[in-house]
């Protein structure tokens, strides 16, 4: 499809923030056509983004001690300090540039109906901040990707805090600054390791070794012993990476920030953040805790598995005694997140290949979910449970579409999230270091979803429409069907096929749990 | 037989089909309800021929298994979805998909005129599909898939009139007390790969490569010499006993039971399908698909045995003191999956499936007769409200008559035969306590029976509000051949040796390798006595004092027992007590959580972290005074400050 070297990757990457420059050319006033624009940029990139999966090889020899990365590219940056444009994907990265670009269609099609003021620089900030979370995925320079990491909270920020609910104000400086402040620690540790590097390389012998920042060679370094960390600095470094990433899943007890970004952030923004922005934590743990600190991460696992765990009772305890249906998926995404990070800490392939799946089912099932939750939201303008009842009778195809998403949230077996849920829980169970106790409390969670989400459902669609306001709302348009009947698709076809998601990953996911068993049996 | 490696798919898919098109295409009641029984019917037919090809197998190699794709394969972790065939499969699919066309066509009749009724034969449809993959399944994770895909469709037909609250609470409820119960299966299965590394309930060849079962490597891993000498044991009960949770919560036993008798809030022939004669049942399937790992526990078996005899007995006490029609026989049910439960537990798996085949039956038929006299008298279902239909509805009298005499146990019927096999197993093994509590309940059961059949056929119709009239054909024909059923049921399984007797115990003889049991003379006699005893002491004291049953009014056998009606009457007050003790503390501490401690415990924590910043960055601002004289003495300060450590510690 492509000739071998071509830039598919920069392509994908940077054609959103191509868009953004281009709707700078529509007139600030002209909400349909800046839309319309977006719409077209966000299928363009999802169907150029298509190249990926069909291009990727599963089953690549592995050159040396280099994880694999496919579609390499890579330009010098600042050579004096090993800094480098390199962008590349593996099988863990693969799918969830996938599912950025293919929730980004969906997204923009919702901004029909949720956002009516500034619509073209609302755009704008959502292809950039789009660009900025596939640069967090595809970069392969530890500088590269903590300017994405970074850069993707300021186009975040601003959606919050300019089209947000009433308390936006409030909702975004504390989503600024608390993520901000755990990201500061990572910064400091990508300083560290680089400067350990070139140490390292020039007590080797290479005199003007400059040192490299490069993630491909870091850790081909690494495993080859030419530049080895001591227990303590490794355990420190990976605190550092690993506070920034807890903080952006939320991990419990991290996680306030969360639900009060929900709440007040448009909906757009809600499946932005749920759907994408909080797997750039998981997809940093796998990558860069796992890969590069293969010995603090085993030793660290069991702690962060009980967090991990707290998370998804504690979760899933508090969305039940919600009243606002956003808060109530806001927390339901604590308890999922809790799961998907228990997953990647089984460190092993079932868990860690789970936990990616996991990380692409949350993604389309509470992403569904702020959709659905902003259908009504247009309708009626609360958020409380109470002001509903009896919608089946009056929205059947929405009642019907939310029955699925819901079973899908709750891990129906047959739908997508039981297929990640359940790969977790059994690599958590056959982790030495977990084992059955850890299960015990996690499948808790397992019956807390079917309550909090048959509440959440029996509240808006049973009984009867106690509620005039409710007599008459239309059911779902043709644009609503269309963005939520994209979502089911793949929460059917992963339910009852995921090999298309686990065959691509497996080399990549064993190649991490590989090293990380060896690195801990060689210590 | 390589063709039934391709029809078996068609069992399942049919009604998968039929579900597809009721969602999608079909919009009108009558193609509806035709598409869904039509497609329902077709896989009973389908099911007659695999299974006769089946049985023209020899007996060792009848099993039939066949792998579409690998579901989930990761690592070491392969799950292939697939399906089998075998003689337990066989009856169970022979069940399903035959009683399961019996109430399709039944409700073409009863849901005539129900606004959403299209979608009540794609749920009813989807039920089948699932039930089928439940039993169909050759590894314990499609068994689950079905198993929570029965729950679901269980939850969509009990909330099926969603308007009202009853049915949206006991949907809801259903759902979350059978999910408790697939915990507890979620931690088996995660322990039965951790231990065996396979789900697979027998060896599956895919492309080449055989993955082992786990059934029947119990011996070879068990039998390992690896860790201390007790820990095979405790593997093997630790798993059984969780698979044993989970049956509880579907066969609804006790203490997991409290959502079936609220489930009879959805339609009636729901009720017969789902929650009598299929679903139900399902616990006490896996119980005897994994028969070789209970055995290997004898903690977890007497387990079994004693919450099967204890549900049997709580939920006879409380089937006889209800009013509703419907109630008493979903608490019957709840009695006789104990029956089967306690089979189970006893080991006795034949006389367990045999029972659940009868019982679907007869059950089936009740319920759909019951619904037929909800139908006739215009959705009333106190039985204070009934009385004398019998000449109104000649045909489901009869129909009932004979379904409840099956149930009572009377020769020479279904229910005979089953139980009568069930009882004789505990007495051939020395089961004394459990054959005591089981007999007593036989004899409740008998008696409740008669008391109902006095209640709504006997004596004289107590609320003239309506008319009462006979169902029409689409509904007694089902009801004919069911009884049919229901009298003739015991064939299948004889307990004498004469050409076809043990049909049953030789046919699952490949899979549950199980002699058949032994009948005992003495003690089907003193069963048949009994039934016969107290179901005419029911009908008899119900008919006596019919005159006493009032509209609203008490009990005439209240007098007499006072407290303890009340009791039978509330099921012993289960459902109280996991209001007060479960269900009351936990929205207490999600209340606690949600509205104290996460937004003043843990988000107080990081805003006082904040605002301690804050507070800094006010306290550092007051120096930045814009005052050189300040600048001036801060920093002749600082000079001393360093000149005196350099002198003091460097000399």
């Amino acid at each position: 499809m492509f000739p071998e070297g071509f830039p598919i990757v920069s392509l994908v990457l940077w054609l959103p923030a191509l868009g953004a420059l281009l709707l700078l050319l529509v007139p600030r006033a002209s909400a349909e056509r800046a839309r319309q624009v977006a719409l077209a940029v966000a299928l363009l990139t999802f169907l150029v983004s298509l190249a990926l999966p069909l291009g990727f090889r599963p089953e690549v020899p592995v050159a040396g001690e280099a994880p694999a990365m496919q579609f390499v590219e890579s330009v010098s940056w600042l050579p004096l300090w090993g800094v480098s444009y390199t962008v590349g994907i593996d099988g863990v990265s693969l799918w969830l540039v996938m599912l950025t670009t293919f929730l980004l269609p969906i997204v923009v099609l919702s901004t029909w109906g949720s956002v009516q003021n500034e619509v073209r620089n609302f755009q704008i900030l959502t292809l950039l901040l789009t660009t900025a979370m596939l640069g967090v995925f595809v970069a392969q320079d530890l500088l590269l990707f903590y300017i994405f990491w970074e850069f993707t909270l300021i186009p975040m920020t601003f959606l919050i805090g300019i089209w947000g609910g009433a308390n936006r104000v409030y909702a975004a400086r504390k989503f600024f600054i608390y993520t901000f402040a755990g990201s500061v620690l990572m910064l400091l540790a990508i300083i560290g390791l680089y400067v350990l590097n070139r140490e390292a390389g020039r007590a080797a012998g290479m005199a003007d070794y400059p040192g490299t920042l490069n993630f491909i060679q870091l850790v081909a370094d690494m495993r080859g012993g030419r530049f080895t960390l001591d227990t303590l600095t490794e355990r420190l470094l990976f605190g550092a990476f690993f506070l920034a990433f807890a903080v952006k899943v939320p991990l419990w007890p991290l996680h306030t920030w969360l639900p009060d970004a929900h709440v007040e952030a448009p909906t757009a923004g809600s499946v932005i953040l749920a759907g994408i922005l909080l797997k750039l934590g998981t997809y940093g743990m796998i990558r860069h805790c796992l890969t590069l600190f293969p010995q603090a991460s085993a030793w660290a696992a069991p702690a962060i598995a009980v967090l991990a765990v707290i998370g998804i009772v504690y979760g899933a305890l508090v969305a039940y005694a919600q009243s606002d249906m956003k808060k109530l998926v806001a927390y339901s995404s604590v308890s999922h997140m809790g799961f998907i990070v228990l997953g990647i800490f089984a460190l092993n392939t079932e868990g860690v290949s789970g936990a990616i799946v996991q990380s692409i089912n949350h993604g389309i099932s509470t992403g569904a979910l702020f959709l659905i939750v902003g259908v009504l939201y247009e309708r009626r303008h609360t958020r409380e449970l109470s002001e509903y009842g009896g919608l089946w009778k009056v929205m059947p195809v929405y009642a019907g579409i939310t029955l699925l998403v819901a079973l899908s949230s709750a891990g129906l077996p047959g739908l997508n999230g039981f297929v990640g849920e359940f790969t977790i829980m059994q690599g958590a169970f056959l982790a030495p270091g977990l084992g059955w106790p850890f299960l015990a409390f996690a499948v808790l969670g397992v019956v807390l979803a079917a309550i909090y989400l048959l509440k959440f459902y029996r509240a808006l669609f049973m009984g009867e429409v106690s509620n005039p306001a409710n007599q008459a709302l239309p059911d779902l348009n043709r644009r609503e069907l269309l963005g939520l009947a994209a979502l089911c698709v793949p929460i059917v076809v992963i339910g009852i096929y995921p090999w298309f998601l686990f065959g691509p990953m497996q080399q990549s996911v064993a190649d991490v749990v590989n090293n990380l068993a060896s690195a801990v049996a060689g210590r | 037989m390589a063709y039934l490696n391709w029809l078996i798919w068609l069992i399942p898919l049919l009604p998968l089909l039929g579900f597809l098109l009721n969602v999608f295409v079909v919009r009108r009641e009558r193609p509806a309800g035709l598409l869904a029984s039509g497609m329902v019917l077709g896989a009973f037919v389908v099911a007659v021929v695999a299974v006769i090809g089946l049985a023209g197998l020899p007996a060792e190699s009848r099993r039939i298994m066949s792998t579409g794709w690998q579901w989930i394969s990761t690592g070491a972790f392969q799950v292939p979805f697939g399906i089998m065939l075998d003689p337990l499969t066989a009856v169970m699919v022979l069940l399903v998909t035959g009683v399961g066309a019996l109430i399709h066509i039944y409700s073409i009749g009863y849901m005539h005129g129900d606004p959403r009724v299209v979608r009540y034969f794609a749920y009813l449809n989807l039920f089948i599909t699932m039930m089928l993959f439940l039993v169909m399944g050759n590894n314990l994770l499609i068994l689950f898939l079905g198993w929570e895909g029965v729950g679901l469709c269980s939850f969509l037909l009990i909330g099926y009139w969603f308007e009202r609250r009853s049915a949206a609470e006991a949907a809801v409820k259903a759902f979350v007390v059978n999910r408790i119960g697939d915990a507890a299966f979620i931690l088996a299965m995660l322990a039965i790969f951790a231990s065996f590394g396979t789900l697979n309930f027998y060896d599956v060849e895919i492309g080449g490569v055989i993955q082992p079962g786990f059934l029947e490597r119990i011996p070879e891993i068990l039998g390992r010499t690896v860790g201390p000498s007790w820990q095979p044991i405790a593997v093997a009960t630790g798993i059984s006993f969780l698979l044993l949770i989970g049956a509880t919560g579907k066969s609804a036993q006790f203490p997991l039971f409290v959502w079936l008798p609220d489930a009879m809030a959805g339609p009636t022939p729901v009720s017969a399908l789902i929650h009598a004669a299929t679903m139900v049942t399902a616990g006490v399937y896996m119980m005897a698909r994994t028969e070789s790992l209970f055995q290997e526990s004898l903690a977890t078996q007497s387990w079994v045995l004693w919450i099967g005899a204890l549900t049997a007995l709580i939920a006879g006490t409380a089937a006889v003191a209800q009013w509703d029609i419907k109630r008493v026989l979903a608490y019957s049910t709840v009695s006789q999956l104990g029956f089967m439960v306690a089979a189970c537990g006893m080991g006795a798996y034949v006389a367990a499936i045999f029972h659940l085949l009868t019982h679907g039956l007869f059950k089936a038929l009740l319920f759909l007769g019951s619904g037929s006299v909800i139908h006739g008298t215009h959705d009333t279902q106190d039985m204070r409200r009934m009385g004398g239909l019998r000449t109104a509805m000649p045909t489901t009298f009869w129909t009932y008559l004979v379904g409840a005499a099956a149930l009572a146990g009377i020769v020479p019927l279904a229910g005979f035969w089953s139980k009568d096999e069930i009882l004789a197993h505990a007495l051939s093994h020395g089961n004394w306590p459990q054959l005591i509590i089981l007999f007593l309940t036989s004899l409740l059961t008998a008696f409740y029976m008669g008391r109902q059949v006095a209640l709504v056929f006997y004596g004289e119709q107590r609320d003239h509000s309506y008319h009462a009239h006979e169902s029409g054909r689409v509904m007694t024909v089902p009801l004919l051949i069911l009884a049919v059923g229901a009298a003739l049921g015991g064939l299948m399984n004889l307990p004498f040796s004469i050409p076809g007797g043990h049909w049953l115990s030789d046919w699952l003889n490949p899979v549950l390798h199980e002699e058949p049991g032994e009948f005992n003379l003495a003690l089907a006699l003193l069963a048949t006595a009994g039934a016969v005893g107290m179901g005419y002491l029911g009908w008899w004291v119900y008919t006596r004092n019919a005159a006493r049953v009032k509209v609203g009014g008490k009990d005439p056998a209240y007098r007499y027992t006072g407290d303890i009606w009340d009791g039978m009457e509330e099921a012993w007050y289960l459902d109280a007590a996991y209001n007060r003790f479960v269900v009351a503390p936990f929205r207490a501490l999600g209340g606690f959580l949600a509205r104290v401690f996460d937004p003043q415990g843990i988000d107080g924590l990081v805003m006082g972290i904040g605002r301690f910043f804050t507070w800094v960055g006010g306290g550092v601002r007051g120096l930045q005074s814009g005052y050189v004289r300040t600048y001036a003495l801060v920093f002749t300060v600082g000079v001393l400050l360093v000149l005196g450590f350099v002198l003091i510690f460097t000399r």
